[in-house]
């Protein structure tokens, strides 16, 4: 039995009924002056007070929130308020950086806000909106077939580069760390540099190829092609490390029994290393879904989604490579329409979080049946 | 056990998003508190930062005021962090902005009309009659010409006003390469990730203004009534862009980055190049240097065109809930002599005020001055366009240069693509 700090020295009789009185109008003053100073100091800031005390008034009141309820004389519900005040501070993170910023932006999406000012509510037609335009559309498909290919070539590529480094050979640590190692460049750096390669390098080999002497980065197709390369060799080597992961922990008397049975390599591999590593497959998945739809980065850098389209629904685009996080950045910053980019961001919400479900749904299955 | 299972997964989403969000948003701005001493200046030019500081200095060695400078720049906007600044409610007492985003901060920002220093300049930022903007330098643009070279191949810079003169020029220059020395006639990319504020905004510009008188504005006007463009002039435009595009280096012209282009300048292999006035300091500095005396030559794709575009490309103004007057003092001060000397001199800025008396070693300088005295310089209006339209008009330019469009193709895909985005 976890008791309150008090109650703890002295039990029994009546003192310890002095004590409990005492401790409970403590935890009441303090609880309810923390709810009077938190409510002031936030009365306060909305009024415009330019008062330099209501920050510390505001935390010295959270602050006898929380010691009121930890000195709360009850036996009953102590372990409860203990692990509320515990995880209050993460809770408290996380409601201020996510879940209110989440809020605000589904609010902003039915306004006009550019950035500065709030004229008018605008009901859905900034949903609408977007949909009418040709380069948001062409946004939302791109990005779907980037997804698609991105999510089968970095695992192929990850799992096979996997199988190569689980081989026995010397310098095998090399080797991983060799892979591994583009995943620790950030993104924007990771563009700029494949940008040198692609258009001062690459021009070489290309230019008799195509018989042109730009880089694969000037023509809309190409240069899809060109992120898709870099995405590549900046995520195989982190999912090829799960992937070993998951290939070491396949019991090696199994692989032995399999070998005694005169499995073929091949047979080893499908029958038993694939199906033995399925929540590696599950996880790594997961990871290459959400992250190919949330391609930022090497898109900026690499592109800036720049490039032209010659028709698409009957217009000219000159977004060609431009995914969808890309594309509600541009609206927003570049274009000014911040209430039109926050309603693209809150459909981006919908289908990552739709996506995400979806795959976790149907890879527990998969796993269950396993 | 399945509610507990429903709300980790809304978390996660939620998490997910927030992950999503996080990449756009980048601050950078120290925030000072609301009372600090002084004023605030928010300087889009990181490149003037020394300068700026030392005006600041100056200032507060004459007058005992103190003035704080924030920079931003290179890859962030100072128009983006303002909004953050707003948001934050630490808004800077002055802050730059370009001529279109007067709109944005419709107003906010106080009214200079009475100032002293508006009866010493032209380029005040003006919203209709009132005046809101300070300009702190003027640039030009138009060919900047290797001034060696034209005179070593016997052209004069002076009649290059007709597209039939720069053909011919570009043709004598096209025959003499090895003779002297040159990789290409003209500089000019059309990269349009990095190099698209160019093509989309620079180059752009002399279609709305080129020829045009300093405060005419008719191309303009006509693009902003919901985009239109006047096709006769495109098509001269593209036209003369044609002959850019045949003329230029072709390594450059597709992908090539602005320090390339800069660079090959300034070791003289372009007799030509599609920069203005702001990349002296950069040539100047440059080990291939050799000393060769620069102009500027009009983008002649009429008969008669002889004016070069120059103008203030963005402003200080004054934030209205800021500390108005004190504001309006510095900015008089700036106008003055001590802070155009520091201004002039040490940043090397052409001044936009009547009265100064000083000249920048700026090797443009001299042929902008010709162009100033002899009232040729048109408007820059192109920063009065949409917000945003020369992210896609570069692509356009690009697409030409790749070959992928012609002459007409352009100005149609042109029209298509300025009415599609007025239209949004």
């Amino acid at each position: 039995m976890v008791l309150p700090p008090l109650l703890k020295k002295r039990k029994g009789g009546k003192e310890m009924k002095l004590d409990k009185k005492l401790q409970g109008l403590i935890a009441v003053i303090a609880f309810f002056g923390g709810i009077a100073m938190l409510i002031g100091a936030l009365a306060m800031d909305f009024m415009g007070s330019t008062f330099e005390g209501r920050g510390p008034i505001l935390v010295i009141g959270i602050l006898a929130i929380l010691f009121g309820m930890y000195l709360f004389p009850t036996e009953k519900h102590h372990r409860k308020i203990i692990n509320f005040i515990f995880l209050f501070p993460l809770l408290f993170t996380f409601l201020v950086t996510v879940i209110i910023p989440l809020l605000l932006g589904f609010y902003y999406s039915f306004t006009d806000w550019d950035g500065i000012r709030m004229r008018n509510y605008v009901g859905f037609d900034n949903y609408a909106k977007m949909f009418h335009q040709p380069s948001f559309v062409w946004s939302i498909v791109l990005t779907f077939l980037f997804v698609v290919l991105n999510m089968v070539m970095v695992n192929l590529i990850a799992f096979l580069l996997a199988l190569l480094c689980t081989n026995k050979f010397r310098g095998i640590g090399f080797f991983r760390a060799a892979y591994f190692v583009p995943n620790l460049i950030g993104g924007i750096v990771l563009g700029y540099i494949w940008q040198f390669i692609f258009s001062n390098v690459l021009v070489e080999f290309t230019s008799k190829v195509f018989n042109n002497n730009y880089s694969i980065l000037a023509s809309s197709n190409t240069a899809f092609l060109g992120i898709i390369v870099v995405y590549i060799w900046q995520y195989a080597g982190y999912i090829m490390l799960i992937y070993i992961t998951g290939l070491n922990t396949v019991p090696g008397e199994v692989l032995e029994a399999a070998a005694i049975d005169g499995a073929s390599p091949l047979q080893t591999l499908f029958n038993i290393k694939i199906p033995m590593i399925a929540p590696s497959i599950t996880i790594c998945t997961f990871l290459t879904l959400t992250n190919s739809f949330k391609m930022f980065d090497v898109n900026l850098s690499l592109t800036g989604g720049k490039g032209s389209i010659a028709s698409f629904m009957g217009s000219y685009l000159t977004n060609g490579t431009e995914m969808l996080a890309l594309n509600i950045y541009n609206e927003a910053v570049i274009k000014s329409n911040y209430a039109l980019g926050q309603a693209k961001a809150v459909l981006f919400f919908i289908i990552l979080a739709t996506v995400s479900v979806l795959q976790v749904r149907i890879s527990n299955k998969r796993e269950v049946e396993l | 056990m399945k509610r507990k299972k429903l709300l980790a997964l809304v978390m996660a989403g939620a998490m997910v998003f927030g992950l999503a969000a996080c990449g756009s948003s980048s601050s950078s701005g120290d925030s000072s508190s609301s009372k600090a001493e002084g004023i605030r200046l928010l300087n889009g030019k990181p490149e003037i930062d020394d300068q700026l500081q030392e005006l600041a200095a100056k200032y507060e060695e004459e007058t005992g005021n103190k003035v704080t400078i924030e920079t931003i720049g290179g890859d962030t906007s100072a128009s983006d962090e303002l909004k953050k600044m707003y948001q934050a409610d630490n808004m800077p007492d002055i802050f730059v902005i370009e001529a279109n985003q007067a709109e944005t901060w419709d107003g906010m920002l106080a009214d200079l009309s009475d100032e002293d220093w508006v009866s010493d300049t032209s380029y005040a930022l003006k919203d209709d009659d009132t005046v809101i903007g300070f300009p702190y330098t003027v640039e030009a643009t138009g060919l900047s010409y290797n001034a060696d070279i034209l005179s070593k191949a016997g052209i004069d810079p002076t009649t290059l006003t007709t597209p039939e003169a720069y053909e011919e020029a570009f043709k004598t220059l096209d025959s003499k390469k090895d003779e002297l020395g040159l990789t290409a006639v003209v500089g000019w990319c059309t990269e349009p990730n990095n190099l698209g504020w160019s093509s989309g905004t620079h180059v752009f510009a002399q279609y709305l203004d080129a020829g045009l008188a300093q405060d005419d504005t008719k191309y303009l006007d006509l693009l902003n009534d919901g985009g239109q463009i006047d096709e006769d002039r495109m098509t001269d435009f593209a036209n003369f862009i044609g002959m850019l595009n045949q003329y230029s280096d072709p390594d450059l012209l597709v992908d090539g980055t602005y320090d390339d282009q800069v660079a090959n300048f300034a070791a003289g292999k372009y007799a030509f190049v599609t920069q203005g006035s702001w990349i002296g300091a950069t040539v100047t500095s440059s080990d291939d240097y050799s000393g060769f005396a620069m102009g500027i030559a009009p983008y002649a794709f009429e008969d008669g065109i002889d004016t070069i575009i120059g103008g203030a490309p963005s402003f200080w103004t004054v934030y209205n809930d800021g500390q108005v007057d004190a504001a309006k003092e510095f900015l008089q001060w700036v106008s003055g002599d001590s802070a155009q000397k520091i201004l002039v001199e040490e940043a090397n800025l052409i001044s936009p005020f009547d009265s100064c008396a000083y000249e920048p070693t700026d090797p443009f300088y001299n042929s902008i001055n010709t162009y100033m005295q002899a009232d040729k310089l048109s408007g820059w209006h192109t920063m009065l366009k949409k917000d945003g339209l020369q992210n896609e008009t570069c692509v356009v330019f690009n697409d030409y240069a790749k070959g992928d469009l012609d002459a007409a193709g352009f100005v149609k895909t042109m029209k298509d693509v300025i009415a599609n985005y007025y239209a949004e």
